[in-house]
């Protein structure tokens, strides 16, 4: 579904991803670990298609087609989804006119007809649930006031709604507690299919408790160094980045 | 260096319709003050920036047909009135004869009202004498206008649909056109007022009105201004309100820029408790200009006042705002609020902000506040991400800076028209290319 080939890419003239290759296929859950600042998120906005990241080298196919020619909103609508690690707050722009919309630029590609906006609110209540927000979010601006653990029940929220191919999920599950982290591993289950892809950032192991991952890599300076199983995520837990010769960059700039 | 210039003697003659004796008087009073008005420049401080974009050259002075007529739309939710290039078409108006309601053209008033309209006119914020340094050129209306409208209501009248003027003006030659209208509303009357300036046609003119406001004490007016005239229209627009004890004004423009666009909106809260409310939105594309002057001022003691103005700029094209709030000294417990922000579409448009304050009272609540911003990168990529086109996400954000504005028109006729000519502008200013 997804290959990507000695990636290169940088930000404000600053190199961050330095040869990364990857390769997804359907049905599989791929997570990606590695200390702050290895570029993880990088790697996840370039995906996604953000222009403040510069692809210097490298090659990336979707499907089979090239998807670094391809713009933000044609990736989308292709399948890819990204839950951004921080979510940005829209005031003033209502959630449900947003997903509406959304939903039906979707629809549109795909040749399907706009859904009733009777037809979306039902929709969009029941996917609301599954994450456990209360339907009355949906009035509000997007993302608006929301608390950490809001928005990226949100993010969730809106992978259920969209349905994409491929959800990337960048430290979807940082900052929340114990209940809510149930709640977001719930939904990310329940997109599991054999015709979808995951692939899970994230920091810590504690997600991989509740989504066990098929593959898990481990991304350092802007580079996969090291590939393995679930198991790998538990070895690293238990023996810190320090273990792969590497070290927490975030944790080095505060020491 | 290079005399000033004089406005020309041409927009001192007016074209002679009938009118009662106390107005052709004041007419004529009128354009005597303005002979030799020296014409503002860059340097003139209240057309610092509209200066170089006004056009007083002999041939817009002449007069527009007055005889022509323009189609309007019938529409049961509301009372209208026509004006065509400032005269009133009572064959193309639509209005109740209601005990306490009066809506004469100027040439059919009585004596008794020739001189109430007299009255108003002499008192009138647009024919004030301009502050030194500056240039007032709604006064021209008072030296040319050809006909008008006196709208009294009496008191403890309650007008149930809003009414409607539809100033339309349309010519085959350059030229100017005058419209006036006087609103007497007396003591706990109310009524909501929408004008709706229109054009056709793509030869250069001018329009230049004047909208006065008194409100009796108690009175509950709410003024709707909407601008969709073309491209090659200069609008030059002055509305003045006088407010007297506990009433209530509200005003909601919607403009869309043109060649030259300028309304300067003149409050006065002269008895106490009387409040104001003033909301503008304006959206400027192309090379257009938009101008909006607005002037309260607090002469009695609390009384409130709210403004919330927002600009929108796209491609060349540049929007001012310029809020003055003057707090006289003996108006304790004033209460002002103004807030102008601004969105920059483009980096070649330009938005000018200047709040002006004024305060001579020591017991005040005031606040303002100006902003000048653009779209934010990470807000549209979040949209674009999830599969919305870039016009959409742009259209989302936009309409998230005036949507409360937009909605608070208290008329959707007026809020329609307001969605279609943005739809318009969003088309044009978020081209895909
Ligand atoms: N927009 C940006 N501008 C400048 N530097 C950035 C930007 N985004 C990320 N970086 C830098 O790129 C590096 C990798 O960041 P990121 O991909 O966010 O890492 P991670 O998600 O693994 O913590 C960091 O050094 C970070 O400071
Ligand atoms: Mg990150």
């Amino acid at each position: 579904m997804l290959s990507i080939k000695n990636l290169h890419a940088c930000v404000e003239n600053k190199q961050i991803l330095n040869g990364l290759n990857l390769e997804i296929k359907a049905g599989e859950v791929h997570a990606i670990m590695g200390p702050n600042g290895s570029g993880k998120s990088t790697l996840s906005q370039v995906l996604a298609g953000n222009e403040a990241f510069d692809v210097t080298a490298g090659e990336v196919t979707f499907n089979g087609d090239n998807l670094l020619d391809l713009a933000t909103e044609e990736r989308a609508r292709e399948g890819i989804f990204l839950a951004f690690q921080y979510p940005v707050e829209i005031p003033g722009v209502s959630n449900l006119q947003f997903l509406r919309t959304s939903v039906n630029a979707m629809r549109k590609h795909h040749g399907i007809e706009d859904m009733n906006a009777a037809e979306f609110m039902k929709l969009a209540k029941e996917v609301s649930k599954q994450v456990d927000l209360d339907p009355a979010f949906l009035k509000r601006g997007v993302n608006e006031g929301f608390s950490g653990g809001e928005k990226k029940r949100n993010e969730v929220m809106q992978a259920l709604l969209l349905q994409p191919k491929l959800a990337i999920l960048d430290e979807t599950d940082s900052g929340l507690d114990i209940d809510a982290l149930k709640v977001v591993a719930d939904g990310v289950n329940a997109l599991r299919a054999s015709d979808r892809a995951i692939l899970m950032i994230t920091h810590y192991q504690r997600l991989l408790d509740h989504i066990v991952p098929d593959y898990v890599h481990v991304l350092s300076e802007g580079k996969i160094i090291r590939s393995g199983g679930p198991e790998l995520a538990l070895e690293l837990e238990a023996k810190g980045y320090g273990w792969l010769g590497i070290e927490d960059q975030a944790a080095a700039n505060h020491g | 260096m290079k005399s000033a210039s004089t406005l020309s003697s041409a927009f001192l003659q007016p074209a002679g319709q009938a009118l009662p004796a106390a107005l052709l008087t004041l007419r004529f009073d009128r354009a005597s003050a303005l002979a030799n008005l020296i014409l503002p420049t860059r340097k003139t401080e209240n057309w610092k920036y509209s200066a170089k974009h006004l056009k007083l050259t002999d041939d817009m002075a002449s007069t527009l047909p007055m005889n022509a007529s323009a189609e309007t739309a019938a529409d049961n939710s509301s009372y209208t009135v026509v004006l065509v290039n400032g005269i009133v078409r009572p064959e193309s108006s639509n209005y109740p004869t209601l005990e306490g309601l009066s809506i004469q053209r100027f040439s059919d008033l009585s004596e008794d009202d020739a001189a109430l309209a007299a009255d108003l006119l002499s008192k009138s914020i647009s024919d004030q004498p301009a502050k030194s340094g500056s240039v007032n050129l709604s006064q021209l209306n008072g030296a040319r206008f050809e006909d008008g409208l006196l709208i009294q209501l009496q008191p403890g009248l309650i007008l149930s649909k809003p009414l409607f003027v539809i100033h339309h003006t349309t010519a085959n030659h350059s030229g100017s056109a005058y419209p006036c209208i006087l609103v007497a509303a007396g003591n706990n009357s109310q009524f909501t007022l929408v004008e709706d300036y229109v054009s056709s046609g793509n030869c250069s003119v001018m329009v230049n009105t004047t909208t006065e406001f008194s409100l009796g004490d108690g009175a509950n007016v709410t003024s709707v201004r909407l601008n969709t005239e073309g491209q090659t229209v200069q609008h030059m627009g002055t509305t003045g309100v006088r407010q007297q004890r506990s009433s209530r004004f509200e005003s909601h423009s919607v403009g869309f820029g043109g060649t030259l666009r300028r309304h300067d909106l003149h409050v006065r809260l002269e008895g106490e408790g009387a409040e104001c409310k003033l909301n503008g939105v304006v959206v400027t594309q192309g090379t257009q200009h938009y101008d909006n002057h607005t002037t309260i001022e607090h002469v009695a003691a609390n009384c409130n006042s709210e403004e919330t103005y927002r600009n929108i700029a796209a491609d060349k094209s540049h929007a001012v705002f310029n809020g003055r709030i003057h707090i006289h000294q003996d108006a304790q417990k004033s209460n002002a609020n103004m807030s102008n922000k601004n969105l920059l579409l483009t980096s070649g448009a330009e938005i000018d902000t200047k709040p002006e304050l004024e305060i001579y009272a020591d017991d005040v609540l005031c606040a303002h506040g100006a902003t000048i911003g653009q779209l934010d990168k990470e807000s549209i990529f979040y949209l674009v991400s999830r599969g919305l086109s870039p016009r959409d996400a742009k259209v989302l954000l936009t309409m998230a800076f005036i949507n409360e504005l937009v909605d608070q028109i208290p008329v959707e006729q007026v809020r329609n028209t307001a969605h279609t000519g943005l739809n318009r502008f969003f088309d044009q200013a978020f081209q895909e290319v």
